[in-house]
């Protein structure tokens, strides 16, 4: 299946991260791992302090500067975001991934306009997008080319042929569509401007003359053949441009029939304009590139067919099965490479199992090599693991340079450290030593061979699926993408635009007059109003990942409503991925389709959020699901006593294990590995053990639950 | 319960800053030892009604009264009299002339007193309200010790015996769950939940007998919410203390509250026990914050659907001006006639 090569949006794996303190080295996380799914909302739960922001902010590279990461990787679109420089994730941050804070206070900037901040990123990005949409259009072309021409070695003129067609046409095509969508998009804002406006001057509770200025401006950008034409435009303008002499000659009476009867004309026409269809521009582009010139006089949807037949005759069908031949072609030759690497890397594990890292130092570049060539330039979605492998392996190698360099003086400092320690112990003075930061060599072997391992098992799982995928879905992928890039080139963002976006998005996020608020300063705006500011500004770099620290905790419960219904919608539209940090459970199980819950930056428990609340499996989600009262609840709350663990000196065993009713010797002892509950639902407790006695979590929880499956077998009855 | 004493009043509450109307015409009454919820979103005006209740504000007009003795008052209500009067001068008959001077005059003494209760000096009972702030870390000085926070209002009134504050200090301490060893730290050496425990027994220590407490759990995490909430619901029933509890949190509101009360923009649209108010939600704005209460059920929470409250699509006030009408005993709704009639209807259904 192709969707299943998309999904993982996001790989996070062993990642761990610690901050140098003057108390000593605080180990914020601890080897964790999870994966992002596209379009699906992963929600990490937990206390502060469980390592939960530390994470998220580790993915949008922000973290402080006396953090120090240990090890681990985040995959994302073939690379490894631990690893890229600065420049290159000024190019990720807020157009790919973006964040939004906790703290609104301190994540605005006090002396700029609410609208500059703002607009500012979509200004900035808009040029930087059409830069490298022209690049991606034009190597993956060129690319396609290439691959078609050697596939088809005999008749490579066709293919350059083809690809240059393709080239000219595109052009034509991204220019109409523009002037199209700036059109439909303006009808849409001004039909909902004017809507807004009638029902206001209904309850006489019109006061705003600039909302009225705004849906004229709006109603006059929409002429385009396809949206506003012939009679409708000369109605429209006129109309429209007597709006601002009507209302200013019957805003004192407060009666606004002559307004209101041209607004309800304005409505008439616009209403009838957005429900017209859309027309196949695409289609239309080649044919007024390379076809006759006869433009057909039908309807749209008539019109479309035509063009549609037109191009398909002419030149679509013959280029997609030239290009689907190539597929074919390529995917067989990368397969068996990627097959060969399949075996180099058994051969690569199996030596440095045996032998050590100095005599497996000298065949790393070779192998890497031949990882990196096996990578296929025609993939649409890069392959992660094998993109960073060589990163990952070189990383490991100078880790372990640096711990043959250091550890001994390291473990000398700590040695003294120890005896000053026993020393004052026997005075009586109570006095820890943090834990040496020495390298563990043996670790860094083990993590080059998981890293091996991972990718071999990568490559036996990509060529079984390969070999069922459907190589016709393939060229429709690649088609989509050269379209897709074709259209970013062309799109400008104007001042104006960006301005128009952000008032909608202000209004969106549920800010009153955005266009007073547009031109004020953060402090003149409240705490909620200040979150929403920077909810806005989030989304208005449209990202792909979006992550969101405890973004509605500072918010009352319409409001949070309202955002997380906002986010949900533009996660559906834009089938964004979505990492939520929060610590309430009722916001949890709105937003997410997996909880990760978090304590002492471990995961502690892992699954879907159907199985994370009916069926919790970890003490620790016992605790948090019955110390919050519900709308039932009477009984005394079962708070969790005391506090998180001091993280600069963890806890052997179960972090938890202090504060957990349900402790045996053993969580004191050993840290819990993770045990699987189902396929997806795995939780780190000894009490999930064979061995371990049988413990029904507390009453609080068993009762919600029993009482959540009540409701739902009543609901589903109804 | 309606034979208990009433502890505090508030009538006709307005607090005016310029042109804003944060508190606009809010009555209420609390009575001895329960709990009172204040709900409502940011910016309705429940953290301000709080404060003027402790004269952090000076009122701009109503009265409030506790234990039977006014201690706020404002005198907006009169000065607008006086001005309508002295309007209406200008246009009356020489016979309603004398008339209005009567009014003037009266509403004069009016403001004298006023401003004689708001202002008195001996009047001390405002020692009896405490209050609990929302940020444990903002409302802590850092220079001062445990100790010196605790103890500080017990010096400003006039306790100068040592022991004695020694021992309060300590006992209440120990009351709110820390122990004595705590007591000559600063607050940043301290978790959120143990800060929040200081600002608890800061205004424990004063034996006070209201506690407006303005989102005392909101800042906090989870688990440490819990242990402050049980802290509360202890101290409540053991030192028979009456709490006004103003929050967003709707669940934690309706766990914590006897009575809770419901502002939108300044005003108090619906007022009732929690739990018929959780029944029987009557005011539209009441029915869209309910709606808007997320829990922890997956299958709920996917189904769950928000009501939208527009007041301009809810009520029709051109005509028919809304006040607070009792629709069922003890159930108050801000409502019109016609709206009246519809919700007695929609109870009886």
């Amino acid at each position: 299946m192709m969707e299943n090569r998309l999904e993982k949006k996001l790989q996070v794996r062993n990642l761990r991260i610690s901050f140098r303190t003057n108390g000593g080295k605080v180990q914020a996380v601890r080897n964790i791992s999870f994966d992002l799914h596209k379009g699906e909302t992963l929600a990490i739960v937990g206390e502060s302090g469980s390592g939960k922001s530390v994470t998220s902010k580790a993915v949008l590279g922000i973290l402080a500067g006396n953090a120090i990461v240990e090890g681990g990787e985040i995959l994302y679109d073939g690379q490894d975001l631990l690893k890229i420089s600065e420049d290159d994730f000024y190019r990720l941050r807020g157009d790919k991934i973006a964040m939004i804070f906790q703290d609104p206070l301190s994540s605005l900037n006090p002396i700029m306009k609410i609208g500059k901040q703002l607009t500012e990123a979509m200004l900035l990005k808009g040029k930087a997008r059409q830069r490298s949409c022209k690049e991606n259009f034009k190597t993956k072309l060129d690319q396609l080319e290439k691959t078609m021409a050697e596939a088809n070695s005999a008749n490579a003129a066709k293919s350059k042929e083809q690809c240059d067609t393709f080239r000219k046409f595109e052009a034509k095509h991204t220019e109409l569509e523009q002037a199209y969508n700036n059109a439909y998009e303006a009808a849409e804002e001004a039909l909902e401007e004017v809507k807004n406006l009638l029902f206001l001057m209904e309850k006489d509770a019109f006061k705003d003359v600039s909302a009225l200025r705004q849906a004229k401006d709006f109603a006059l950008n929409t002429f385009n053949p396809y949206v506003v034409t012939g009679d409708d435009e000369a109605a429209l303008k006129a109309d429209a441009n007597a709006l601002m002499n009507d209302i200013k000659a019957e805003m004192k009476s407060h009666n606004y029939s002559a307004t209101m009867s041209r607004l309800q004309n304005i409505q008439v026409i616009l209403e009838k304009a957005v429900s017209k269809t859309k027309p196949d521009f695409f289609a239309m582009g080649y044919f007024m590139v390379c076809g006759d010139g006869n433009v057909p006089s039908g309807t749209v949807e008539q019109n479309n067919q035509f063009y549609f037949d037109y191009i398909a005759k002419n030149y679509m069908d013959e280029f997609e099965e030239d290009i689907t031949k190539a597929i074919v072609w390529s995917d067989e030759r990368y397969l068996e490479k990627r097959k060969a690497v399949v075996t180099a890397l058994e051969n690569a594990y199996a030596d440095l199992d045996q032998g050590t890292v100095e005599s497996f130092r000298p065949s790393v570049g070779a192998l890497c090599k031949q990882v990196n060539d096996s990578v296929d330039p025609l993939d649409i979605v890069k392959d992660s693991a094998a993109c960073t492998f060589e990163g990952t392996m070189k990383s490991f190698l100078a880790r372990y340079d640096e711990g043959l360099r250091t550890n001994k003086s390291k473990q000398a400092k700590y040695d003294r450290e120890v005896r000053q320690a026993e020393k004052r112990a026997a005075k009586g003075k109570d006095y820890k030593v943090a834990m040496p930061t020495t390298i563990d060599l043996e670790l860094v072997k083990e993590n080059m061979l998981a890293a091996i391992q991972h990718l071999k098992d990568h490559y036996i799982e990509r060529n079984q699926k390969d070999a069922q995928e459907n190589k016709r879905a393939k060229t429709d992928m690649i088609t989509d993408y050269l379209k897709d890039n074709a259209s970013g080139m062309v799109l400008k963002i104007t001042k104006q635009a960006a301005r128009n976006k952000a008032l909608k998005l202000m209004e969106e996020v549920g800010i009153p007059e955005p266009r007073k608020r547009y031109n004020q300063y953060p402090f003149e705006f409240s705490g909620g109003m200040r979150q929403r500011i920077v909810i806005a500004i989030a989304l208005a770099a449209n990202p792909d990942i979006l992550i969101c620290d405890e973004p509605t905790t500072a918010l009352d419960v319409t409001i949070q409503a309202q955002i997380l219904e906002l986010i949900q919608n533009l996660k559906k539209k834009r089938n964004l991925s979505v990492i939520f940090i929060t610590h309430d459970l009722g916001v949890v199980a709105n937003m997410a389709d997996r909880i990760a819950v978090m304590y002492a930056g471990k995961i502690v428990e892992y699954g879907t959020s159907e199985e994370v609340f009916y069926d919790p499996a970890h003490p620790y989600t016992w605790a948090l699901l019955s110390s919050m009262p519900d709308l039932d609840s009477k009984d005394k709350l079962e708070a969790i006593p005391g506090t998180p663990p001091d993280m600069r000196y963890p806890p052997k065993g179960d972090a938890f294990a202090e504060r957990n009713r349900y402790a045996m010797k053993i969580d004191f002892e050993r840290q819990p590995p993770e045990f699987r509950v189902s396929p997806t639902h795995w939780a780190a407790t000894w009490l999930l053990h064979p061995e371990a006695p049988k413990v029904n979590p507390p009453s609080a929880v068993t009762e919600r639950i029993a009482k959540m499956k009540a409701r739902m077998e009543a609901e589903n009855h109804v | 319960m309606s034979e208990q004493q009433v502890l505090l009043k508030v009538e006709n509450l307005c607090q005016y800053f310029k042109i804003n109307k944060a508190v606009d015409d809010v009555s209420f009454d609390i009575k001895k030892g329960e709990v009172f919820g204040l709900v409502g979103e940011s910016g309705c005006g429940k953290t301000t009604t709080g404060r003027s209740i402790i004269k952090l504000y000076d009122i701009t007009s109503g009265n409030i009264y506790f234990n039977g003795k006014r201690i706020a008052a404002g005198t907006g209500s009169y000065r607008n009299a006086i001005n309508a009067a002295r309007e209406e001068m200008k246009t009356a008959s020489p016979e309603r002339k004398a008339e209005l001077k009567a009014i003037i005059a009266e509403q004069r003494e009016q403001i004298k007193a006023a401003k004689r209760d708001h202002f008195a000096k001996e009047n001390r009972s405002v020692t009896q309200i405490q209050m609990i702030f929302q940020d444990p870390i903002a409302s802590l000085d850092p220079r001062m010790t445990v100790y010196e926070t605790i103890a500080e209002g017990l010096k400003i009134q006039g306790e100068k015996d040592k022991s004695v504050i020694d021992e309060k200090v300590y006992k209440v301490l120990e009351r709110v769950g820390l122990v004595r060893e705590h007591a000559g730290r600063y607050p940043h050496e301290f978790s959120g939940g143990q800060r929040q425990r200081i600002g608890v027994a800061r205004a424990v220590v004063m034996e006070p007998e209201l506690i407006i407490a303005d989102e005392p759990v909101s800042a906090l995490d989870v688990s440490i919410q819990a242990q402050v909430i049980n802290l509360l619901n202890d101290l409540r029933h053991e030192l028979g203390l009456t709490i006004l509890f103003i929050a967003h949190d709707l669940s934690v509101v309706k766990y914590f509250s006897d009575r809770i009360g419901v502002m939108y923009y300044g005003k108090m649209v619906e007022l009732a026990t929690s739990d018929e108010l959780f029944a029987h939600p009557m005011h539209p704005y009441t029915r869209a914050l309910l709606s808007a209460i997320p829990l922890p059920d997956p299958a709920y929470e996917k189904n769950r659907v928000r009501e939208k409250y527009n007041p301009l699509e809810a009520h029709d006030y051109t005509v028919d001006k809304p006040r607070m009408r009792e629709v069922t005993p003890g159930h108050f709704v801000q409502c019109n006639d016609a709206e009246f009639a519809r919700y007695q209807q929609e109870l009886k259904a």
